[in-house]
């Protein structure tokens, strides 16, 4: 009864309307968070606008203080290389909310296509401006310019200006401007954290901002590979649940129940199939839509605790990469030692999911307390709510002394999970729950660059030791050349020296000293 | 023309010889690949052994390998063909260098690259006497002769008076005209050749102020003794002097020292050679040597044996001294030696250990020098009361 009445409530609402009365839901609790939400809306959209379509990223933001006077509106300015939006769909893109190219059933950064809207609504009410795009498809003739408010109560755009330029150079990508009420000095370090974060998990892009003060910050492109363009995938067979299941079989084109497991869903074969039916009681040849509500929950039950069914595919969802992850690491963080590993795809809930973990360690990064964690889910940063993330608990639960490590350490864990459903932990969508799926998955990720380190700082350890050792009879070389030259009739010293180097290069396995004058500087 | 002694130079030509052919087959192994390794008899006291049936310590077989490209041996490789390169030279150069000059002369700053770090380091070939010391100790035993041999001089020590003409170097020195003085035994006894001798015995003393007393008061004329005082802790020197004196004049040795553990370890020194030098006891030690005093029955007296103490209630009331804990643990230390596991030893450690009680020699001659010229020496070699 209460969530019919709160539905009944939610009807009588426009969506701008709603979020307009719950901005907090989105980020937008406040100034300084504002800002940061802006930025981070609107630089998420021009990724998106880019990687996806194998494009790599040139991303230039532009955050002003607007006059003198009022040293709390501030100006975003945001522009891609991307695809760029179509003229038709401008207004709607941003005046309207809840319409966005995003409804399709593939990974990207954003779920609802919503943020970068709110910020819109939220510079509108906070400094009563409108927001102003410039786009240009990839085979469009002109640039188009809007000037476009959202009428709150109606939900739809106000075009309060258009513009439309020939033209005369290839460009193609989005500008889109927009005014609001923020707190700079308050957001400074979470803006600057979001963009270094950003870097590193997309070294492809290039990214310049220019920030209130007018010191300007050029993250540079590090590679030109890219990860894989998420694609969209048929559903895998654990992630259905039996309402789902339903209206699946309703829907189907599939003349036998044997040819819809086979044609509907990814991981299942003809064996596979056989199999699935045979051990839910049920028949090849069965038409779809004849199942009974019976039949489908044994069927569901049945692909439930079928061990042999393949782990869902990989291909529909974009993880980094391993290589991308560490030049990633290696370009900003500038550390000794760098690896990273991408897991197989596993499953939580039926809902494919690839973790991946990063690990830095040293160089110029600085010695912590704790592992400094790195957090991200399908590419973005999430940099709140730290303590409540079930990656921060896996980082603190693994006794990294185990590992090698004694802190405080120089050391920075970076784990990214990628999914079509990303379980988060409440609505700000900051943190990922304690999904044990997840948990063992992060755990398996984590230890594994962990032993990587180890292993590294095992192999320098034993170097180092090699490196002492030789160390410590090199630099007496010259002494016991000359000593025994002396004693010894016609025996040169260079001889004996040249001698006894050679000797101790055959005993070194990780390095060799070409000349003793390497070591030994002077004898006084 | 060469002022030299003829020993001297014979002795060069010798030690230069021994060290050429040691570190030769060194050099021959390296120029053929093979790592170098000095192979060294350990002076450790596991590696001492008491020859009960000679009465000596003697260094045993236990061998030390020290290879050059082992990191934890190299610092000591080099020291030691530092010192033999510093003593090769010296013996060419017809010098008499002490053992800090070798100290010195050894010494220098490496600097060096640390590859880890890339920093300059520096380090000293030694830093401290005694890391030179212990390697001339190691050629020593290397090439099996003494540093005296190699013509290494010392600090002198050791005196001695008496009836007796030797020949040092090339001139004859006559031991009974020496004043108030003494003759300084030399670093090198080993050159020095006897030449006549009017004595019957000799007598060792551990203070050189009780040696002075009794050489002024005519001592050695009145008794027909050579008198020779260690200064303490006897160098090699006056060692090898006393027991050239026992093996080629066949004359008794007597050793008088302090009532303490101190002045015990001395006379077994001279009797059976020290533990870190055990390689040399086999030159140096004088198993027949005795203990003549001052023993703890001298002071205390002996029902068992039925001796009366040389000094009464009241004396020993004022000239004995407490026994601290350092000389407690010393006497205990010494109970384990084998050669003070002897029935009278363990009796003179024992009543020590009871009474912790220690008495210096002094103490006799405050009770009157007449006292322990003419009575108590005399009358203890004369009854044969001595410890063997």
């Amino acid at each position: 009864m209460a969530s019919e009445a709160t539905a009944e409530k939610f009807r009588a609402l426009t969506p701008s309307e709603f979020f307009y009365r719950n901005r907090e839901l989105a980020g937008f609790s406040n100034p300084a968070r504002a800002l940061y939400q802006a930025v981070r809306e609107l630089v998420e959209n021009a990724l998106d606008a880019t990687d996806p379509h194998g494009i790599h990223p040139t991303i230039k933001v532009i955050l002003q203080k607007v006059s003198a006077e009022r040293d709390n509106i501030f100006s975003i300015s945001v522009e891609d290389n991307g695809i760029g939006i179509p003229s038709a769909q401008v207004p709607r893109a941003f005046g309207q909310l809840l319409y966005s190219s995003k409804y399709v059933l593939r990974q990207t950064r954003g779920m609802f296509g919503l943020g970068a809207k709110m910020a819109v609504l939220y510079g509108q009410m906070t400094t009563g401006k409108s927001v102003e795009v410039l786009t240009s498809t990839i085979t469009a003739k002109n640039i188009y310019y809007f000037n476009i408010a959202i009428d709150v109560k109606t939900n739809t755009p106000i075009i309060h200006e258009k513009g439309v330029y020939r033209k005369n150079n290839g460009w193609h990508g989005t500008v889109v401007k927009l005014y609001l009420e923020g707190d700079w000095t308050r957001s400074k370090s979470k803006i600057y954290e979001y963009l270094k974060r950003t870097a590193i998990i997309a070294p492809y892009a290039e990214i310049v901002f220019e920030d209130p003060d007018g010191t300007i910050t050029y993250f540079e492109r590090s590679t030109r590979k890219m990860p894989p363009p998420p694609r969209e995938v048929k559903p895998h067979p654990k992630g259905v649940d039996i309402e789902m299941m339903k209206m699946m079989l309703k829907a189907t084109k599939a003349k036998t129940l044997l040819e819809f497991l086979i044609k509907e869903f990814q991981s299942i074969g003809e064996v596979t199939a056989r199999r699935l039916i045979k051990n839910a009681g049920l028949l090849p040849d069965m038409k779809p839509h004849e199942l009974s509500t019976e039949d489908v929950e044994r069927l569901v039950r049945v692909i439930k605790s079928d061990t042999k069914i393949k782990p869902p595919s990989a291909n529909h969802l974009s993880y980094v990469g391993e290589e991308i992850i560490k030049v990633g690491l290696k370009a900003i963080l500038k550390p000794e030692f760098v690896t990273a590993v991408t897991r197989k795809p596993s499953v939580y809930e039926g809902h494919a999911f690839i973790v991946e973990a990063g690990l830095a360690y040293g160089g110029e990064i600085q010695p912590e307390d704790r592992p400094v964690l790195y957090r991200y889910a399908n590419k973005i940063p999430l940099l709140y709510d730290e303590g409540a993330d079930v990656a921060r608990k896996v980082v603190d639960r693994i006794d990294w002394s185990h590992y090698g490590v004694t802190f405080p350490a120089p050391l920075v864990i970076l784990v990214h999970i990628c999914s079509t459903k990303v379980p988060y932990k409440g609505v700000g969508k900051e943190s990922v729950a304690d999904v044990p799926e997840v948990e063992h998955e992060m755990e398996l990720a984590i230890r594994e660059v962990a032993r990587r380190l180890k292993r590294y700082l095992s192999k320098k350890k034993r170097e180092r030791e090699e490196a002492e050792r030789a160390v410590a009879i090199a630099k007496y070389i010259p002494d016991v050349a000359r000593g025994l030259a002396k004693i010894v009739n016609n025996v040169k010293e260079e001889m004996i020296e040249k001698e006894l180097l050679k000797m101790l290069n055959m005993k070194l396995k990780s390095f060799k000293i070409n000349s003793v004058s390497d070591v030994v500087v002077s004898i006084e | 023309m060469s002022y030299m002694s003829a020993v001297d130079v014979k002795a060069r030509k010798k030690a230069l010889k021994k060290i050429e052919r040691a570190f030769s087959k060194l050099v021959k192994d390296i120029l053929s690949g093979k790592a170098p390794t000095l192979v060294i008899r350990k002076r450790t006291l596991a590696n001492t052994v008491f020859d009960a049936e000679r009465g000596l310590l003697r260094i045993g077989n236990a061998t030390l390998r020290r290879s050059f490209l082992n990191a934890g041996e190299a610092k000591k490789f080099m020291q030691t063909v530092l010192i033999a390169s510093i003593i090769h030279e010296a013996l060419k150069n017809d010098e008499y260098p002490t053992i800090r000059d070798l100290y010195y002369r050894g010494k220098h700053t490496i600097r060096f690259r640390d590859l880890v770090t890339s920093r300059i380091r520096e380090e000293n070939t030694w830093d401290e006497q005694k890391e030179s010391d212990s390697v001339i100790r190691d050629l020593e035993v290397l090439i099996d002769m003494l540093r005296e041999e190699m013509l290494i001089l010392s600090k002198e020590k050791g005196k001695v008076v008496g009836d007796m003409r030797i020949k040092s170097g090339d001139d004859i020195i006559d031991l009974s005209k020496m004043g108030h003085g003494a003759y300084s035994i030399e670093p090198t006894p080993d050159f020095i050749e006897f030449k006549d001798v009017n004595a019957e015995f000799v007598l060792v003393i551990e203070k050189d102020a009780v040696f002075q007393q009794l050489h002024r008061a005519g001592f050695w004329k009145k008794y027909k003794a050579l008198l020779i005082t260690s200064a303490g802790q006897p160098d090699r020197a006056t060692r090898r002097f006393v027991r050239r004196l026992s093996d080629e004049l066949g004359l008794p040795i007597y050793i008088l020292t302090d009532a303490d553990p101190y002045g015990w370890y001395i006379y077994s020194v001279f009797k059976v050679g020290s533990i870190t030098l055990s390689y040399e006891s086999e030159r140096l030690a004088t198993p027949s040597a005795r203990f003549l005093g001052v023993s703890m029955i001298d002071i205390f007296g002996s029902d068992k044996l039925k001796k009366k103490p040389y000094l009464t209630e009241a004396e020993r009331k004022n000239y004995i001294i407490k026994a601290t804990d350092t000389d407690i643990k010393r006497a205990k230390e010494l109970k384990s030696y084998e050669w003070f596991r002897t029935k009278r030893w363990l009796e003179e450690i024992n009543i020590f250990l009871k009474k912790k009680a220690k008495l210096e020699i002094e103490a006799l001659t405050s009770k009157g020098l007449r006292f322990l010229m003419d009575t108590y020496i005399p009358e203890k070699i004369e009854t044969g009361d001595w410890i063997a």
